[in-house]
């Protein structure tokens, strides 16, 4: 295929905006789905996706469109809008040459559409606006507009206006992304180059490949040398995303397809690598991409200390279709053998868990998340730690610097004040304000990333009836008058319950710490003491009293079943626990020093 | 990870059980639904009561054991039968089984409401071999709120007619830890069966089952349950008054002179063989179990149809063999061990994962050794099921 008939773009937005929605429509408008075969969000295949509604991966596909008599091959990718999810943005981006920004014109711009359209500009993108959700009565199309110009600086006057969900408009959108989208370059005769920008593991195929062709073409039999981690395949199929694999023998410049070859070796792909042919001419590597920065770490460790390896071997299983998160062996005097995990963000973390639990059949306990600080030692060194546990003791170190962030949010007018009180209860620092069109605020705040991780993010929803949104990123380090909060069970500091705190939010924390825990540990036969310690000194004290009787009145032939059933129900909220001396400790009182739903006071 | 083919589950065998087999019989009639009772039963009232009798009959003669070594009629209350629909089935349960000469214990439920002498001299010539009577309370507004249909005194008379129609072995139901119930007046109340002697007592704690007036009343907020230490104090003062008395506790709640224990229900505890007739009753025949439909009428119908009354089985692995053998085993005083344990399951695999169990819950002090058994200590009775739970979990 001649690139001039080939276009390449992603779909951005905020969360929610209705991306997905948006590539069911081409699919179906281009004939690439049947109407029967059709189902929302098709492209969210992972049971996570449709069980929570939110695209976690992006994904690539291949649709036909005729314009004018010509049929154009566009390489389409659905990119997740959530914040934690934005690496799969920037991945998706250096595959094409344009996206669509889509909005809500019911919503407006919110903070992931500014942070991603920056991406986008700053990948050298094409950028089209589209205002999306036309069929809704309150949707806004004009103040949307100026939201745009206003926060993003792209002209916005002829923006598309549709509507995913009733196909409004999509017909034109398509004609409109053959006009103004360049196609790619690249020849078709130059040196193989191609980008491989995601991977999956199949069972039975090995390794698949997600591959965009810059250079050259890509054919089935040729030999194939991977740079970055220099090893050589074979390519036994080549084909598109259509959206089902579709064998297509041979992939040309500036197309996007896949690239099988029986790998069985995870270490042998990364994603972001460039492949090559096999001796022929040579050729430099392409940018790939710059590593992720992890916002948040937290210790994962096997319920069953037996399970340390298949917990490894899942970890290097999942990273190679989520190459965004990092993992290294750590111990843990209460835990035994486990890994230190680093994140994008929290509901990355929660999703990486889950799906080790569910693709793995992993059980583990996860540590409190907890942020990178920088010790300043008293010889003047610094290092980094990536858990509480690892801060020396005060006469070792001179300073504790903390990561802060400048984060935007994004809210209706109404609820500035709101906004401003609980940035202030985050030790927040006040930036600045923008209106973007009448009803809408943008604000800026520095907040110690600590603090955004300890409960900004439920604060932020619950102030602002679910409108309010942010975006954020790590501007510095700050000295910070930061101590390490302990917790004792039975008279026994648990390593994985420590946690960072601020001075002034030492007691409180603690305190609220440990009643949660109180809650969330079952009674035992015996008596369990609770304690918070700032250094030696405890500051708080809960108990939980002990179990004094629990036994089945009545249990005869016709009841054994049951009973059994009830036994065991009682006991299955208990499968993530871990036994610390002879108390079980369920994952959620592990959670405990984060803040969250506690009642105040 | 590849799983290992598992071989088909075994099913419950698809013919009469063995010889000597322990039978169950429910008959789901009762004067009027109790509010805390979570048996399967039916106000009887404009219930023709014939057609169960003759499923039930039907059901035995393709199921039921010859010769077994316990027979029990539950409910429901048997009692409430008339004498000539007891004599249909307890006559024709002969002709299939031959239960009145094998059987050592042929147990019958009975209530005050429907206990006179001449019921009692019936069963007592039908075979029965001791009646059991459910007294619950011997506070009026007690038996008024759990909605039984019969007062103190009427028990107290059903107790005597039957000993004078010459039941010689008797057991006493009761309840106790009901709302607002004073453990004084409990202690009394325990006298007064004591002093009636009863060669078998069965003292429970009161439970708000799912599925009854009770639990819904205790949602509502209608009905409180006693705190945890009352219901302690009421559980170890049982215990204590009973032994004082004579009464050793065979079973967490079960209590009788020496050597009269339920040795039908013992089975149960032992994790034994046992063969249910009747609607929702339920059998347990090798390592598998099953139970009927809770319904009469689909019951009636079904054995009609097809002779079989069956809506579930299962068939436990050994290792949840292994874990039922546990808990069930150590509700008994006698407890078990480890051997016993397995062999009760039909567990051979060569290694035993429970009994490290068993060993560190007695060395917290939760089981006493006693030679190579173990039984629930002292301190443990009252947490069975936490240890329950424990050989459930490891
Ligand atoms: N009324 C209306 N609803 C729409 C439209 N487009 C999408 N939606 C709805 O908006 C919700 C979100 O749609 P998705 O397509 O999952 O949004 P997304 O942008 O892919 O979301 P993430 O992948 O999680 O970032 C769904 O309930 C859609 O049905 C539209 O044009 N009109
Ligand atoms: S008499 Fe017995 S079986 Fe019948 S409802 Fe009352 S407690 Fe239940
Ligand atoms: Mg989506």
């Amino acid at each position: 295929m001649d690139t001039k008939h080939i276009r390449n773009f992603c779909i951005i937005a905020h969360i929610d905006h209705g991306k997905s929605t948006l590539a069911d429509r081409m699919l179906e408008v281009t004939g690439a789905v049947d109407k029967r075969d059709m189902r929302a969000q098709l492209l969210d295949s992972m049971d996570l996706e449709r069980e929570r509604g939110i695209t976690i991966k992006a994904s690539a596909v291949t649709i036909w469109h005729k314009k004018d008599g010509v049929r154009y091959e566009l390489n389409l990718i659905d990119t997740p809008g959530h914040v934690d999810f934005n690496y799969e943005v920037q991945k998706a981006l250096q595959a094409c040459e344009g996206a669509l920004l889509l909005v809500d014109a019911s919503q407006g711009v919110e903070a992931q559409t500014v942070a991603n359209a920056y991406l986008a500009v700053e990948a050298d993108l094409t950028v089209l606006p589209v205002l999306n959700k036309l069929d809704l009565p309150h949707a806004r199309p004009e103040v949307v507009q100026e939201e745009i110009e206003n926060s993003i600086g792209i002209d916005a006057a002829d923006a598309a206006r549709v509507s995913a969900k009733s196909g409004l408009g999509v017909n034109e959108l398509l004609d409109r992304i053959v006009d103004r989208i360049p196609a790619p370059k690249g020849e078709p005769d130059a040196p193989l180059r191609c980008l491989i920008f995601d991977a999956v593991y199949n069972e039975y195929r090995g390794i698949i490949v997600y591959l965009r062709v810059v250079d050259g073409t890509i054919k089935e039999r040729d030999l194939i040398h991977m740079l970055g981690t220099d090893t050589v395949y074979e390519a036994i199929e080549i084909g598109r995303f259509t959206p089902t694999m579709k064998r297509a023998g041979e992939l040309g410049p500036g197309e996007v397809g896949y690239f099988i070859s029986n790998i069985k070796k995870l270490g042998d792909v990364r994603i972001g690598d460039t492949m090559t042919r096999h001796k022929g001419p040579k050729v430099a590597m392409l940018p790939g991409y710059r590593p992720p920065m992890h916002m948040v770490y937290a210790d994962f460790f096997p319920t069953n200390t037996g399970d340390f390896e298949s917990l490894r071997e899942a970890l290097e299983t999942l990273s190679l279709s989520d190459s965004s998160f990092s993992f290294e062996a750590v111990t843990s005097e209460a835990l035994g053998f486990g890994f230190r995990c680093g994140f994008l963000g929290l509901l990355h973390m929660e999703i990486v868990q889950e799906r080790l639990e569910r693709e793995h059949d992993i059980d583990m306990i996860q540590t409190a998340p907890t942020v990178t600080y920088k010790i300043v030692l008293k010889d003047g060194s610094e290092v980094e730690i990536h858990s509480p546990g690892q801060l020396p003791s005060p006469d070792k170190y001179e300073q504790i610097l903390e990561p802060s962030a400048r984060v935007t949010v994004m809210t209706p007018a109404e609820y500035i004040g709101n906004v401003m009180t609980i940035a202030n209860d985050h030790r927040g620092t006040y930036v600045r304000q923008d209106h973007l069109s009448p009803t809408r605020v943008q604000l800026v705040y520095d907040i110690p990333l600590a603090e955004l991780i300890y409960d900004f993010f439920d604060k932020l929803k619950s102030s602002t009836r679910g409108y309010g949104t942010l975006n954020y990123e790590i501007s510095g380090y700050a000295e910070s008058e930061l101590v390490k909060l302990r917790i004792l069970v039975n008279g026994k500091e648990v390593d994985a319950l420590t946690s960072i705190v601020h001075k002034d939010q030492a007691e409180k924390r603690g305190r609220s710490a440990i009643k949660k825990m109180r809650k969330e540990i079952a009674r035992h036969q015996f008596e369990i003491a609770l304690q918070a310690a700032i250094g030696a000194r405890i500051i708080a004290r809960e108990t939980i009293s002990a179990l004094r009787k629990d036994v089945t009145a009545k249990c005869y032939g016709g009841d054994i079943t049951r009973k059994r059933k009830l036994l065991e129900k009682q006991k299955e909220g208990k499968r993530r626990m871990r036994q610390i001396g002879n108390v079980d400790i369920p994952q959620k009182a592990f959670l405990a020093v984060l803040g969250g739903d506690e009642e105040e006071g | 990870m590849p799983r290992a083919p598992e071989a088909p589950p075994p099913t419950l065998p698809r013919g009469r059980a063995p010889a000597g087999t322990p039978l169950y019989v429910h008959l789901p009639f009762c004067a009027a639904k109790c509010h805390y009772c979570d048996f399967f039963s039916v106000a009887a009232e404009g219930h023709d009561r014939r057609p169960t009798v003759a499923a039930l009959l039907a059901e035995a003669e393709r199921w039921a054991p010859r010769e077994p070594r316990t027979v029990f009629f539950g409910g429901g209350t048997p009692s409430l039968l008339e004498s000539a629909e007891l004599r249909a089935l307890f006559d024709g349960l002969e002709r299939v089984t031959g239960f009145r000469g094998a059987a050592c214990e042929v147990t019958v439920e009975c209530n005050p409401e429907s206990l006179d002498e001449a019921k009692a001299a019936t069963l007592l010539e039908l075979g029965a071999t001791r009646l059991s009577i459910g007294f619950q309370a011997l506070d009026d507004a007690a038996l008024k709120l759990f909605g039984r249909v019969h007062d103190a005194a009427q028990a107290f008379e059903a107790y005597r007619a039957a000993r004078r129609a010459g039941a010689r072995e008797i057991n006493i139901d009761l309840i106790y830890a009901w709302p607002g119930q004073d453990l004084a007046a409990w202690r009394a109340d325990l006298d007064r069966v004591l002093d009636l002697g009863p060669d078998h007592i069965s003292a429970y704690n009161l439970t708000f089952e799912e599925d009854t007036a009770f639990r819904r009343w205790l949602e509502d907020g209608a009905l409180s349950k006693p705190d945890e230490e009352l219901e302690l104090a009421f559980f170890e003062a049982t215990r204590s008054r009973l032994a004082e008395r004579g009464y050793g506790a065979y079973e967490v709640s079960n209590f009788a002179l020496s050597g009269l224990h339920a040795r039908h229900n013992v089975n149960y505890w032992q994790n034994g063989p046992y063969l249910g007739l009747g609607p929702s009753a339920v059998s347990k025949i090798g390592t598998a179990r099953g139970g009927n439909v809770k319904s009469v009428g689909d019951y009636v119908r079904r054995i009609r149809e097809q002779g079989d009354a069956r809506v579930w089985e299962e068939a436990p692995d050994a290792l949840a063999r292994l874990r039922e053998t546990w808990w069930l085993g150590l509700r008994l005083a006698e407890g078990l061990s480890a051997a016993e344990a397995r062999a009760r399951a039909g567990f051979d695999l060569p290694e035993d994962p429970l009994q490290p169990i068993a060993e560190r819950l007695a060395d917290d002090g939760l089981l006493e050794r006693r030679g190579v058994r173990f039984a629930l200590s002292p301190r443990g009775l009252p947490l069975a099921d936490w240890v329950a739970r424990k050989f459930l979990e490891g």
